[in-house]
């Protein structure tokens, strides 16, 4: 069959319903590249194209893209939500690190109220205590260092309610380094605790606890871990014995 | 109706060309781009032949599978994907039809289209102006051949078999069939220019 003869059956060929016989020779002329048939048959084809275009519309589900490309081999990102869900972990992240910080100032401020309380407490204890000493009705009090630069105080003794130091004019001890205050009796010197003073020289120590017969308080400068005996010349001795009797 | 997706598509940023070129040189992104621009039509088309969104899917997946694994043969310097997509599309929709419902294969144009002949197809014809006259052009047709060129084009049904569903003669189904071929010929004559 010649090109014109075919010409009426391109359209039938390019939908599929064209008879074996124009089916066959349509096909010849395409393997031969028969460029009438060949136009014939792309324009018939444009026609079968727009008619597939006039099916209802319809729409696949979303997760048909990803599928289609996860079978050729391309991971695909949900970028629709990416920029929510990173948006939401900056936040969270953010909210993490600006809370965790808060937190922390205020676990700090709290610690450091509770060391203040506590400070305070130990201060208002040792307070109460040399209160007590002081207005023990044994107790007696033994001036030393008068008219001297050097250390300077009272020693408050009670023998129901201990010791109570009040110096002026000690240096801050050297590092490393505390003083010590010792009771003496017989001349054996006991140790009655370790203490430190202030940066304008003053001080304060109790040692509670009964005093029997004491004859001297004393105060060395000794290593900070202390010692069981004086290792230096007392810096001050006050002799308390006869007072206190 | 598609037409305006087809439009959208086909005058895209993109044109098929490059699109096409890309897939050749194994871009994924160029097949993600292909799905944007044809997915919708392209299951449109499968479901209007199968009835089932379920099963479309899977034929929509594998008509793009079968382009992305057959671009080589694609002049892309000439070509236009989409015609040869659809085309691909119908003939994967019209082949699961035929294998459910037990009819032999027996159309040769539904053999696998081959993509070099579907070269440059849409650049004359896809336009809004043309898209109208197509749809006027279905519309125009009797009720007689719209129902015969629909059994032909989204369900693969042979004259004879158009026939035998419709209860009319043989002879009477060929002529429904050439007189609306020819009429869709006629009425679009100068969207598929000569």
């Amino acid at each position: 069959m010649n090109c014109i003869e075919l010409r009426e059956h391109y359209e039938l060929y390019a939908i599929g319903v064209a008879d074996e016989l124009e089916r066959s020779e349509i096909r010849a002329h395409l393997n031969r590249e028969c460029e009438v048939c060949m136009q014939g048959i792309k324009r018939a084809r444009e026609v079968m194209a727009l008619l597939g275009g006039t099916a209802p519309p319809a729409a696949p589900s979303a997760g048909l893209r990803r599928r289609i490309l996860a079978s050729v081999g391309v991971e695909q990102h949900r970028f629709g939500w990416a920029p929510f869900l990173a948006a939401a972990l900056a936040l969270a992240l953010f909210a993490a690190v600006y809370f965790g910080g808060r937190e922390r100032d205020l676990a700090n401020e709290l610690a450091r109220v509770r060391e203040q309380n506590s400070q305070q407490t130990i201060e208002l204890t040792a307070v109460n205590q040399a209160f007590a000493i002081l207005t023990g009705a044994d107790t007696t009090v033994t001036t030393f260092g008068d008219g001297q630069a050097q250390p300077k105080g009272k020693v408050f003794v009670s023998r129901s309610q201990g010791v109570l130091l009040i110096a002026g004019n000690l240096q801050p001890a050297p590092s490393g380094k505390a003083y010590e205050m010792w009771i003496v009796k017989d001349g054996k010197a006991k140790a009655a605790g370790m203490f430190q003073s202030a940066p304008d020289g003053s001080a304060m120590h109790i040692q509670r606890g009964t005093v029997e017969n004491a004859d001297a308080v004393a105060v060395t400068l000794e290593n900070e871990a202390g010692a069981d005996q004086p290792t230096s010349t007392p810096l001050f001795a006050a002799r308390i014995r006869a007072l206190a009797q | 109706m598609m037409l305006l997706p087809i439009l959208m598509a086909v005058y895209a940023a993109e044109d098929d060309t490059s699109l096409a070129a890309r897939m050749q040189r194994r871009d994924p992104q160029a097949l993600a781009e292909l799905y944007d621009r044809y997915g919708r039509v392209t299951f449109s088309l499968i479901v209007r032949v199968v009835r089932d969104a379920g099963i479309a899917e899977d034929l929509v997946q594998e008509t793009f599978l079968r382009v992305w694994n057959r671009v080589h043969g694609f002049d892309a310097q000439k070509g236009s994907l989409g015609p040869w997509l659809l085309a691909v599309a119908r003939n994967r929709a019209i082949d699961y039809l035929r294998t459910a419902g037990g009819r032999d294969r027996q159309l040769r144009e539904f053999e696998e289209p081959e993509p070099a002949r579907y070269c440059d197809m849409e650049k004359d014809i896809l336009s809004s102006d043309n898209a109208r006259r197509v749809k006027s052009a279905v519309e125009k047709l009797s009720s007689e051949q719209r129902q015969v060129i629909e059994l032909a084009y989204f369900e693969g049904l042979s004259q004879a078999e158009m026939a035998e569903r419709m209860g009319q003669p043989l002879g009477t189904v060929k002529t429904w069939v050439r007189a609306a071929l020819k009429n869709l010929r006629e009425e679009l004559g100068a969207v598929v220019p000569a």
